[in-house]
């Protein structure tokens, strides 16, 4: 039957991508059970729209989409409450043990790296986490954040500049190819 | 720091793009040539790789609270018990209007007459819930039963019904009530206030069966007023509850609105007993149609268990045709 072939076919989105977005989801609100809880939101949002998504539509993009707005929602709801928890998160990282003193600069910088992306404007943010940690195309950032490719590809190299910027002096120049 | 020259300034967006491994051929091509005479361009060019370099490393390297397999679990669940509220419905054009038909993963949970045009009514809306999707493909089978039911060549519908959008628990005995009137039979309002033992909650009754979610289905349309009057049917429809209960071999005369049913035309018998009768059996017409439960056809009430009345004999006396 129809329904149920819809159901099998959702059970594959869940399989295929809810592990990636409650990665993104972590990345932007940097809390597990943030996470936890909007990716949960996102899955069942995209449930009750997916018979009414067009075949041959871009599932992921479209998941991301879903998952940005409640991301923003959530900002928008939490205010200054949420880069409270940001800041304590990190702090809360533990250090790894036995690193070499290659490793803890790469390490140091990575924390400054992280903490530089936290303080970018939301839509930079986004766009930024988006493109470099999940290598969405501009045109899959753009409908999710409801602006032009441009804009989005716009915001992405905003987000490089102040990140540059902002690591003046800690970029591990020649360092890249140990990644 | 002094202003960048204007000439890096235009390179710098190309710049970007090849260091993050974007840019076409000729964009390429220009910053070489740029990089090559320009110190500054060259070392930032340096620092926005070195850069892609770390967001490389950070890409790859495993997040803290990176489990998603409780959070999945719960999801699990939620999809679930989503699953069992969720209705997909149809509308489809129907005699007198519109209907609509609606399924969740228990059994059709709605049908629902509506008028010809315009949005869903806001009480049919609530009925639906927030969780309805339109799907016509998953009910359209359903209004092709149903249209069988109205043409009179299926007198069944073995549906798997969803019984959870009652009002409450006396609506739900009501409705338990009439959907045990068999195919072809009618009683009153009085009669199933009587057999789920509230006989003065006529009215409460009739504003039950007003509001019942699974018309047809649950058959309110058999029943009537204890005069015999059709009364009304999910409000000015009472030509379609003539309609439906004709279908079903309903003896009925009067004419347009004022349908009335023909007790002297239908076979009869005292609600709880089991056999039935010629209406003119004893004193069956001057009782009270609370009592008594009618049947167009002998078929009708031999289907539903009865046996003929060994005093009238109604199979060796049938009513005429």
């Amino acid at each position: 039957m129809v329904r149920v072939m819809a159901e099998d076919a959702f059970e594959a989105v869940v399989g295929a991508h809810h592990a990636e977005i409650r990665r993104y989801l972590l990345r932007i609100t940097a809390r597990g059970s943030d996470a936890d809880d909007l990716s949960q939101e996102t899955f069942l949002r995209a449930f009750r729209a997916y018979r009414a998504l067009p075949p041959g539509s871009n599932v992921r993009a479209w998941l991301f989409t879903i998952a940005t707005n409640l991301g923003r929602n959530h900002f928008r709801a939490q205010g200054r409450r949420r880069r409270a928890y940001a800041a304590a998160a990190l702090e809360m990282r533990p250090d790894a043990p036995d690193r070499t003193d290659g490793q803890v600069l790469a390490d140091e910088a990575r924390e400054r790296l992280e903490r530089v992306i936290r303080g970018l404007p939301a839509k930079q943010r986004l766009a930024f986490i988006m493109r470099k940690m999940h290598e969405l195309e501009y045109s899959e950032i753009g409908a999710s954040l409801s602006c032009s490719e441009e804009s989005a590809r716009a915001h992405v190299f905003q987000a490089l500049r102040k990140v540059r910027r902002s690591l003046d002096g800690h970029l591990p120049i020649g360092m890249e190819s140990r990644a | 720091m002094s202003p960048l020259p204007s000439v890096c300034r235009a390179i710098e967006p190309e710049l970007l793009s090849v260091a993050s491994g974007e840019a076409g051929p000729a964009a390429a091509g220009r910053v070489e040539v740029h990089v090559a005479a320009c110190r500054f361009c060259r070392e930032e060019l340096a620092h926005y790789r070195a850069l892609e370099g770390m967001m490389g490393t950070l890409r790859r390297a495993p997040l803290p609270d990176d489990d998603a397999t409780l959070a999945r679990a719960h999801l699990a669940s939620r999809l679930a018990d989503l699953r069992s509220r969720m209705v997909g419905f149809g509308v489809f054009p129907w005699p007198f209007g519109r209907i609509l038909i609606g399924r969740s993963e228990q059994g059709v949970a709605l049908v629902q007459y509506l008028p010809t045009g315009g949005s869903l009514p806001a009480d049919v809306r609530r009925l639906l819930g927030e969780d309805a999707v339109e799907d016509r493909a998953a009910t359209e089978g359903l209004r092709a039963e149903l249209m069988e039911y109205l043409e009179g060549r299926r007198a069944r519908l073995d549906w798997p019904l969803d019984l959870r959008r009652m009002r409450s628990d006396f609506q739900r005995r009501v409705l338990e009530a009439t959907a045990a009137l068999p195919y072809g039979a009618v009683a009153s309002y009085a009669g199933i206030a009587a057999r789920i033992g509230t006989p003065s909650a006529v009215r409460p009754v009739a504003q039950a069966l007003r509001w019942n979610p699974l018309a047809i289905v649950i058959p309110c349309h058999r029943v009537i007023g204890t005069s015999g009057a059709l009364v009304g049917y999910a409000g000015r429809r009472v030509e379609l509850k003539q309609r439906l209960l004709a279908v079903e071999g309903v003896k009925m005369v009067g004419g347009r609105h004022d349908f009335k049913v023909d007790r002297e035309a239908m076979y009869t018998t005292v609600t709880g007993e089991d056999e039935y009768c010629v209406p003119t059996c004893g004193s069956l017409l001057s009782q009270s149609l609370s009592t008594l439960t009618l049947f167009g056809t002998r078929e009708g009430a031999e289907a539903a268990g009865l046996a003929p009345c060994t005093s009238c004999r109604p199979d060796l006396h049938p009513l005429p045709a």
